[in-house]
């Protein structure tokens, strides 16, 4: 058996494997639900119009093929519908994130004063890993030890992987899903308004191209790589209706 | 990584408040204050739009209502859905139920009001309760959770106070808070105990003496061997008063909570009962407007308790927001309730009755001829210039009144957890001189001299200070001052509110019995431990109802206990001022007799509403239930005894 093994706390696991399940567990509670959508109002402004133009250009292709009357009136009423999912569901996973965040920090409160030596391991093992030994490696855990607030703060930091500070609230969030929703909407109803099918979808490529590159300077992905695969997954996804429609026309 | 460690506490002491994360950036926290009273007011909007609109334009209408749903109704549902998965049927599951089956009845407008209405008294609630939820953060927030402990060779190094075992030796730096109990083992300083018993009057402790752990060490650094684990420390004790005193408080609101839930769970019962009897006993049909369905939700609408629920809430806030414009804060109406019953209110002494600041009543020479008494208290003063606690402030404030001269000082230094020595140039000679307490001044002098001070210290009950220049003795003897108006306040409680009123301290009996006689209180309990005050106001709570006012940690405990709990807020440490139900924010007496009166008059309105709403409900529920009142004016009759009851509570808002 296991030097870990002996403790419930690492559930048979060596302290090691114990962190790497731990920030594992971190990184899911600091993602949304759907995925890796990272915490921030500009990204959620970018990603909402984005969406918004894919949606609102889909919806014009068909109406434009299917010859559906009131098409403006439509797409105006799709696009309050969709403000309201894009704004209220964007919030609702900021919620949902820092609910599970919130549970996450209240479990390692509680394993801090409940399994003292075990967490005492898991820092040795940490720190060890950033190549202190022997004495300097038992003062400075000593020192960590030595301040509940610290210890609390260290083992979130480094042993979930979440950054205190550095989550917006999911309203703020909700608001910039909000805009980016307007501006994509507005920009694809203009255009639709000017120059009908040609005009939505010059709009819906503006706005994927401006809200793509946005997006990539906040996270820090390579731009012009970011801007190809969006417009390559934008144009099979409107490809797709548009060409089944045509077919469906004979 | 953030810089330095991150204070967790107030966090988890809110019960994970969502304002408070500790994830959120700083700028984002705004987003989550008042965030249920936020939603509530947009319902309210969407109400009012609502309402006007269903004259002339009913999709809109519909579709703002569908707004006050979503805003105050879904968090209603939710809470409701958990109260039916934990099997309690109360109000509010009464409430939400009745206005989602509104909307059946074609009464959506009523049952949105009934819920804007739920949320905005849950929101108000929030905020109120939201203020005493972080009991007892202030109180961790000064124990400090580590301590340097003293190893081999003289390194000291930072360990958790949970690890620190007892023998283990500490070091307490100048401006510390004493982090364990212990006994000094090396150094002298000076202590203050302000934040435990409100004594703001330094205490010197030297090889030997006790500590408690939340005492403020003030000059020197001490080596101290601790005696006691954290978790049984004297700051760790009172927090576990605190909790018991707390949990075993709020009677009223379990028979107001036993009420609703059999309220709740009657009329659902009847209701359903009806709809499924009525076809039998009336010959009705189940459905159709005559049907016994409609009636039956006609029924459970009436009878639901739109005007009870704001009958006590809008009373006791509206006394509440008057006690806030006169500098009382009311933690919730219970306090009214509890201090609207009491027959007997007792006081602390220092920092309640009396101001906590020392005045130098008296400067006398008690022993030899060297020097003369003006020349003396300048000398008293100029030294005590070099200090910073409460008897060096009252000698420079006594000797500036009596317009004393600074003298010619030399070679002046603070001796830590004595007083003070320095140099002094007298007839053309040059005097060592020494200011402080006894034990400092007592190895210097002839036995005679020690002898007649003792004598002097034994014949004052208040605390002193001694002076030594050359072979001449002198003494400052302080008092703590009373409070203004206190006697026009105890005998308004006494004679106007018929009130007994008592003195617990923890002082000695003739300092005790002295302050008693000044502010005409009736009975004195003196010498009391914490856990002594404690005992005395649970049985004295226990045969009267007993309020207790008081200002210092020692007070917490007790204060928490008593039937109501009031604290000084501006003296008032913050662990009494979050043990305790009402604060006075301007530490001004004279308004308990006020707030007094307030919750007799608060309980008055709050009997007058709920038989006001209790009376239309029995009026106005059995009609509906037999077709002779039609629903638009059942829900008048309910709505318009609502509306009375709201204003009747908007009398308590006058001062």
């Amino acid at each position: 058996m296991e030097k870990g093994s002996h403790y419930q706390h690492f559930d048979g696991k060596s302290p090691l494997e114990h962190l790497k399940a731990a920030r594992k567990k971190g990184l899911l509670a600091s993602e949304s639900v759907h995925g890796v959508e990272p915490s921030g109002a500009i990204i959620a402004a970018a990603d909402s119009a984005r969406e918004a133009a894919v949606f609102l250009t889909l919806l014009t292709v068909a109406f434009t093929f299917l010859q559906i009357p009131h098409q403006l009136c439509l797409l105006l009423l799709f696009s309050s519908m969709l403000f309201i999912w894009k704004t209220c569901r964007s919030a609702l996973w900021g919620w949902s994130r820092l609910e599970k965040i919130h549970r996450l920090i209240s479990q390692e409160k509680w394993e801090i004063e409940h399994h003292r030596e075990q967490e005492k391991e898991e820092l040795l093992e940490l720190y060890q890993a950033k190549g202190f030994k022997d004495k300097q490696l038992e003062e400075v855990v000593e020192v960590l030890m030595a301040d509940d607030n610290r210890l609390l703060q260290v083992m979130l930091e480094e042993e979930l992987g979440l950054s205190l500070g550095s989550f917006e609230h999911p309203l703020r969030q909700c608001i910039g899903a909000g805009i980016g929703v307007l501006v994509g909407a507005a920009a694809c109803v203009a255009g639709f308004w000017l120059y009908h099918l040609t005009g939505t979808l010059l709009s819906a490529s503006l706005i994927l191209v401006i809200a793509t590159l946005v997006a990539a300077k906040q996270i820090g992905n390579e731009k012009i790589k970011s801007l190809i695969w969006a417009l390559a997954n934008a144009a099979v996804s409107l490809a797709l209706p548009y060409f089944l429609l045509k077919a469906l026309q004979g | 990584m953030t810089k330095g460690p991150y204070l967790f506490d107030e966090f988890f002491s809110s019960d994970m408040n969502e304002s408070l994360s500790p994830f959120l950036t700083s700028s984002s926290k705004w987003y989550s204050k008042n965030l249920q009273l936020r939603a509530s007011l947009i319902a309210a909007v969407a109400l009012a739009l609502a309402f006007a609109l269903s004259f002339f334009h009913k999709p809109l209408s519909s579709f703002f209502l569908v707004i006050v749903y979503f805003f105050a109704g879904t968090k209603a549902f939710i809470d409701t859905i958990e109260d039916i998965r934990n099997f309690e049927i109360n109000i509010d599951v009464l409430m939400t139920l009745a206005a989602f089956l509104s909307v059946l009845i074609d009464s959506a407008l009523e049952g949105g009001l009934l819920l804007v209405l739920f949320s905005l008294s849950g929101a108000m609630e929030q905020v109120v309760e939201r203020k005493s939820q972080s009991a007892l953060y202030k109180l961790r927030q000064i124990t400090p959770n580590f301590a340097y402990v003293l190893a081999e060779r003289g390194n000291v190094y930072e360990k958790s106070i949970r690890e620190i075992e007892i023998g283990t030796k500490i070091v307490i730096r100048p401006g510390d808070v004493i982090p364990l109990d212990g006994v000094v083992r090396q150094g002298t300083s000076f202590v203050n105990l302000v934040h435990l018993t409100g004594e703001s009057e330094p205490i010197s402790k030297k090889e030997g003496d006790l500590l408690q752990a939340g005492s403020r060490n003030l000059d020197g650094s001490l080596v101290v061997e601790v005696l006691k684990t954290s978790a049984e420390s004297t700051l760790s004790r009172i927090i576990k008063l605190i909790n018991e005193a707390q949990e075993t408080k709020p009677r009223v609101q379990k028979v107001l909570d036993r009420f609703s839930r059999v309220y709740a769970i009657t009329i659902i019962c009847l209701s359903f009962f009806f709809m499924l009897v009525l076809p039998f006993l009336l010959h009705i049909t189940f459905t159709g407007h005559e049907g016994s369905i409609y009636r039956g939700l006609a029924f459970l609408i009436a009878a639901s308790p739109c005007a009870i629920i704001i009958a006590t809430p809008t009373a006791y806030l509206s006394a509440i927001s008057a006690c806030a414009k006169k500098g009382i804060l009311l933690k919730g109406g219970v306090s009214l309730d509890a201090i609207a019953k009491c027959t007997m209110i007792a006081f602390d002494k220092t920092g309640t009755l009396t101001t906590g600041n020392l005045t130098c009543t008296e400067f006398k020479k008690i022993y030899g001829d060297s020097c003369d008494e003006k020349e003396a208290l300048s000398i008293a003063a100029t030294l005590e210039h070099y200090a910073n606690h409460p008897i060096a402030k009252a000698i420079t404030t006594y000797a500036a009144e009596k317009e004393i001269l600074l003298h010619d000082i030399s070679s002046a230094k603070v001796v830590a957890g004595y007083g003070l020595e320095g140099k002094v140039s007298i007839q053309g000679k040059v005097q060592q001189v020494f200011i402080g307490n006894p034990d400092y001044i007592i190895p210097k002098i002839s036995p005679a001299a020690a002898k007649a001070l003792q004598a002097a210290i034994a014949a004052t009950p208040f605390p002193i200070c001694t002076l030594l220049i050359h072979s001449s003795i002198f003494l400052f003897v302080f008092v703590d001052e009373l409070r203004p108006h206190i006697l026009q306040t105890m005998d308004s409680l006494r004679k106007e509110h018929h009130m007994q009123v008592l003195m617990l301290t923890g002082d000695h009996e003739k300092s005790a019995k002295e302050v008693a006689t000044h502010a005409h209180i009736d009975k004195v309990y003196y010498e009391l431990k914490p856990e002594d005050k404690l005992r005395i106001v649970s049985e004295l709570a226990i045969t009267h109802s007993l309020a207790m006012v008081g200002d210092g940690i020692n007070d917490a405990p007790a204060l928490a206990q008593a039937t109501v709990g009031i604290s000084m807020g501006q003296i008032g440490s913050d662990t009494a001022i979050d043990a305790s139900d009402i604060v006075l924010l301007k530490d001004d007496l004279s308004l308990i007799a006020w707030v007094y009166s307030k919750a007799k008059k608060t309980i008055s309105i709050v009997k007058q509403n709920l038989s006001l709403a209790l009376g239309v409900i029995c009026l106005v529920t059995t009609p509906a239930l037999l077709g002779f009142i039609p629903l638009w004016l059942a829900v008048i009759l309910h709505e318009g005894g609502t509306v009375i009851v709201g204003l009747n509570s908007l009398r308590l808002l006058k001062k």
